[in-house]
């Protein structure tokens, strides 16, 4: 494959096609893209545009997620300063016109569920628009690569899922940002610049979840990663995040990553897991094997490739701290003997469960529960996954964690009953869809039993523990806000300015909201949250322009 | 609950009159209903040249409003004042500028100019070149503006804590509660949700819920809320001191010391019902955006970050400031139209009517005797 190069300040980095610019400076070593306003240097996190901590400057424009834009020949790259010069910047390009849909479905999301749901709404000959916000569709289950021939029997599935989407006539519009949501539905979205404004009959929100990290002293250094970032370093770019790597917090992908990264070349020095060995469940572990043998076998068969390939799977053991050390990161683990073990790695890869990616849900008003076992909100939806609000459905992980095969099912779901009330098709059969369904909800139920899932934080007392990534507030901090309001989570935010960043609260949002449901004795619902608000991501002054003009030149 | 002075708000008048009446020697409540609190959605814009969205929306009001400029220009000195006694409030005074794009709207900035100079604010016309040199980011289409030294801005975040903490200091004491009625005899009695109130003297200072609460006590005053957007973008460089406005057009733009760009002026936000937050509508956010792009084109590149909404009080473009008719134990405090600007003087003044200091040459022309039922 042919390598090309971009400069990154005063080095030139090699990439190969298809590859972000996050994953192209990686492989090149470099790890710190920006300073924060208190001096500190951040780099790539989430690795799904989610956190805005790899913010560059391209071409002279800062605020671009390095994880979400495509290494391109000739580009100037810069780490960002925290306060970029205006005077400094080019002037916004003319972007391409803005284009108005008017579709019978629209799917925001171009995962296991969103792509099930266009093929399900397409096959009763209802027009469907598919927006994602990565540059190639798959999600984060699928992770698709740009440019390489599927990994394994996963990628070859989602590749499959993708082909047959692309096939059924449904519009896949890719690199989406969606910032807008708003009643009718009508979403406002930017599409590389150009604005795209959706006026759908009907909706699907098929967002997925983001990770939900393990807030340890030291998590927001350049190195510290989400296991979902890793594993789209190596599965999207063949990019590893580093050579010596641990993986830890709660959950099957942990393993899964560590594995992928193994077989992929990189020395995983441990699997760090927060919860008890399954075999001190055999009873749980026997309901998951008989809801769903084959997933049970694949977990058995992934333990099996990491005790071969060497690689310690510690249970009961939770990172406790990560320090700077030179060039490379110590990360401290703690034992279930209280013993501490210390390890030089160049990344650390962390997983401690997800939250739903319910933002759209949300802002729509879409009603919500608090799930205790999983610690997020769950979207009530009927049986057909309509939600509270008419016309909008919502599928897979955003409404509340499901696993894949559960998406896929919602989402074909949606998709056929979202097409019958735009007036396509007439009550198809969806008995069998719901009964595999049912199966796969159980499967879940037990499979998350096995590991630890429900946020323990605070998991350290130490008060310079950063809870807010974006606005960099302590822990000391929040909990000093905590006494000085009335006791919700918009005074608290008013109070330190938690969750005030770029993230907009995706990270200390939940932490924040259990704190104050801590202090103040109240259960959490939907309004323990930070309010809903737009834009759902930040989204350039010169994309709100665009798209003001397509809404107003027709009038 | 049994105290000196129930002060009902615990916005910026509620909080600095609890303060003034602290330092006498009262014991103080303050009891606050703990959402749409006008203040914790405020953006900080010290305003005192009249506002063109006012005068476009209410025209049969300007006459109100202009003779409260003297108000206005005082209410500014007074937050300057409360900077230097109690520090770290972010106060920036670089004027505001009220831009013009055409000679029609520059000739309406001379003529109001011109009115306001007569009341005795500090005004100037610029001309380009006069622009060029203090605000060189604004759109070339920009030909002139006003510029009013008097007004400038704040941090309301920091306003907010740090007038708190200085009340707390001061052993006022803070209480949620939603205030439903007065009874009012030889003591105060406020009824709340979750207990009553028994205090000598009251201050009523919760904006637009004040007009259900004395409806009944001889007073009509036409509080009426008004759901309002801002947006905020992420911080950047671009040194803009000014508090900018347009002479037509719905707009404030301003930077805070974070960086940060704060764009409202105004937009409807929509009401979504008692004990919710007004929701952000499209049509606002896109308006106003795009209004602060073309004014300020180097913009472009930043991103909004966040936006949210709250609520503005007007009455009748003019303060309350007052004992209810006939019943002095009961101090109305509403600011009304740029309420946070004119928020600690309202304060100040209720506060001396409590206390028995007031001036009442001064607040003869703010009483609720106007309203009078």
């Amino acid at each position: 494959m042919s390598m090309r190069h971009f400069s990154f300040g005063d080095s030139s980095i090699a990439f190969h096609d298809g590859q972000s610019i996050a994953a192209a400076l990686t492989g090149a070593g470099e790890r710190a893209f920006r300073q924060t306003g208190k001096g500190e240097t951040r780099g790539m996190f989430c690795g799904m545009g989610v956190c805005q901590d790899c913010l560059v400057t391209v071409n002279g424009v800062p605020n671009q997620r390095a994880c979400m834009t495509p290494a391109a020949e000739g580009l100037y790259v810069d780490r960002q300063v925290a306060l970029p010069v205006l005077e400094d910047t080019p002037p916004p390009e003319k972007a391409a016109p803005a284009r108005i849909v008017e579709p019978d479905v629209a799917i925001i999301g171009g995962g296991a569920a969103g792509l099930e749901a266009a093929i399900a709404a397409r096959a009763y000959g209802a027009s469907v628009v598919l927006l994602d916000e990565r540059k190639i569709a798959g999600g984060q289950f699928y992770k698709q690569s740009a440019s390489h021939a599927p990994l394994d029997g996963q990628q070859a599935e989602g590749q499959d899922l993708v082909n047959r989407a692309q096939a059924s006539g449904a519009e896949i519009i890719r690199s989406v940002e969606v910032w807008g949501a708003f009643d009718g539905p009508l979403f406002l979205a930017t599409v590389e610049g150009a604005a795209l404004v959706v006026r759908p009959r009907t909706a699907i929100i098929s967002t997925g979840a983001y990770e939900r990290p393990r807030m340890v002293p030291g998590w927001t250094l350049p190195g510290v990663m989400t296991t979902g970032a890793a594993q789209t370093l190596w599965r999207s770019y063949r990019t590893l995040p580093g050579k010596r790597i641990a993986v830890c917090g709660s959950g099957p992908l942990n393993t899964q990553v560590a594995l992928e990264l193994a077989e992929g070349g990189a020395e995983v020095v441990m699997v760090a897991d927060k919860a008890p060995p399954p075999w001190h469940a055999p009873v749980t572990s026997f309901k998951a094997l008989a809801s769903d043998p084959g997933l049970v076998f694949k977990g058995l068969t992934m333990m099996r490739n990491l005790q071969r390939r060497g690689i310690p799977m510690r249970y009961r053991t939770v990172l406790q701290k990560v320090e700077q050390v030179g060039d490379h990161l110590s990360a401290h683990f703690l034992t279930t003997g209280g013993d501490t073990v210390e390890m030089p790695v160049d990344a650390i890869c962390m997983n401690d469960g997800f939250e739903p990616q319910n933002e759209i849900l949300r802002l729509l008003g879409a009603q919500m529960r608090y799930d205790n076992t999983f610690g997020h909100l769950r979207c009530i939806r009927d049986e057909n996954m309509e939600t509270t609000v008419p016309n909008v459905f919502a599928a897979g992980d955003c409404a509340g964690l499901g696993g894949a095969p559960a998406a896929r099912l919602e989402g074909m779901i949606a998709g056929r009953v979202a097409a019958e009330k735009a007036g396509f098709g007439d009550g198809y059969d969806l008995f069998a869809a719901k009964r595999r369904l049912a199966r796969h909800r159980r499967f879940q139920t037990s499979l998350w039993k096995l590991h630890d899932i429900k946020p323990t934080f605070p998991e350290t007392t130490a008060p310079d523990l950063i809870i807010c990534r974006c606005e960099e507030i302590t822990l000391a901090e929040v909990m000093s806000g905590l006494d000085s309001g009335p006791g919700h989570i918009g005074s608290l935010k008013r109070a330190t300015r938690v969750g005030m960043g770029r993230c907009q609260g995706r990270y200390c949002g939940p932490v924040a909201a259990r704190l104050v449901a801590q202090v103040t004795g109240r259960p959490i619902e939907d309004l323990s949250l930070f309010a809903p608000r737009v834009p759902i991501k930040p989204v350039a002054i010169a994309s709100i322009l665009a798209a003001h003009e397509a809404l107003t030149d027709g009038d | 609950m049994v105290t000196d002075v129930l002060v009902i708000g615990g916005g910026i008048v509620g909080q600095v009159a609890s303060i003034e009446l602290a330092r006498a020697g009262a014991r103080v409540t303050v009891v606050d209903a703990g959402i749409n609190a006008g203040s914790d959605a405020n953006a900080g814009s010290l305003h005192v040249q009249m506002q063109s969205r006012f005068i476009r929306l209410y025209p049969e009001l300007v006459p109100n409003v202009e003779a409260s400029l003297p108000l206005y220009c005082a209410a500014a000195d007074e937050w300057e004042r409360m900077d230097q006694e109690i520090g770290g409030l972010e106060l920036v005074r670089k004027g505001g500028l009220m831009l013009a794009e055409d000679p029609a709207q520059l000739d309406f900035l001379e003529g109001k100019a011109a009115r306001e100079a007569d009341m005795g604010l500090r005004v100037e016309m610029l001309d380009r070149p006069a622009l060029e040199r203090i605000a060189p980011w604004l759109g070339p289409q920009i030909i002139g503006a006003e510029l009013c030294s008097n007004e400038g801005k704040v941090n309301p975040l920091a306003a907010g804590l740090r007038l708190r903490a200085r009340a707390k200091d001061l052993g006022v004491r803070f209480h949620t509660d939603r205030i439903r009625d007065l009874s009012i005899g030889r003591r105060v009695k406020a009824l709340g949700e979750k207990t009553t109130y028994d205090a000598d003297r009251v201050v009523v200072a919760c904006a637009w819920g004040a007009g259900d609460i004395i409806r009944s006590h001889g007073a009509a005053i036409p509080t009426k809320a008004e759901p309002l957007h801002m947006n905020i973008t992420e911080p950047c460089a671009a040194s803009i001191e000014q508090l900018v406005q347009h002479a037509e057009r719905s707009l404030t733009l301003k930077q805070f010391k974070s960086g940060q760009i704060v764009i409202g002026g105004g937009w409807p936000a929509r009401d979504s019902g008692p004990g919710r937050v007004p929701q952000v509508k499209a049509n606002s956010l896109l308006g106003n955006v795009s209004l602060a792009a073309q004014l300020v084109p180097s913009i472009g590149h930043v991103r909004v970050l966040r936006t949210w909404a709250g609520m503005n009080t007007t009455i009748d473009g003019a303060s309350v400031i007052g004992p209810l008719p006939g019943m002095d134990r009961v101090v109305v405090a509403i600011p009304g139209d740029a309420g946070y600007t004119l928020g600690p003087l309202v304060a100040k003044w209720a506060a001396a009517c409590i206390l028995g200091t007031a001036d009442q040459t001064e607040i003869a022309q703010f009483s609720p005797a106007r309203f009078a039922a």
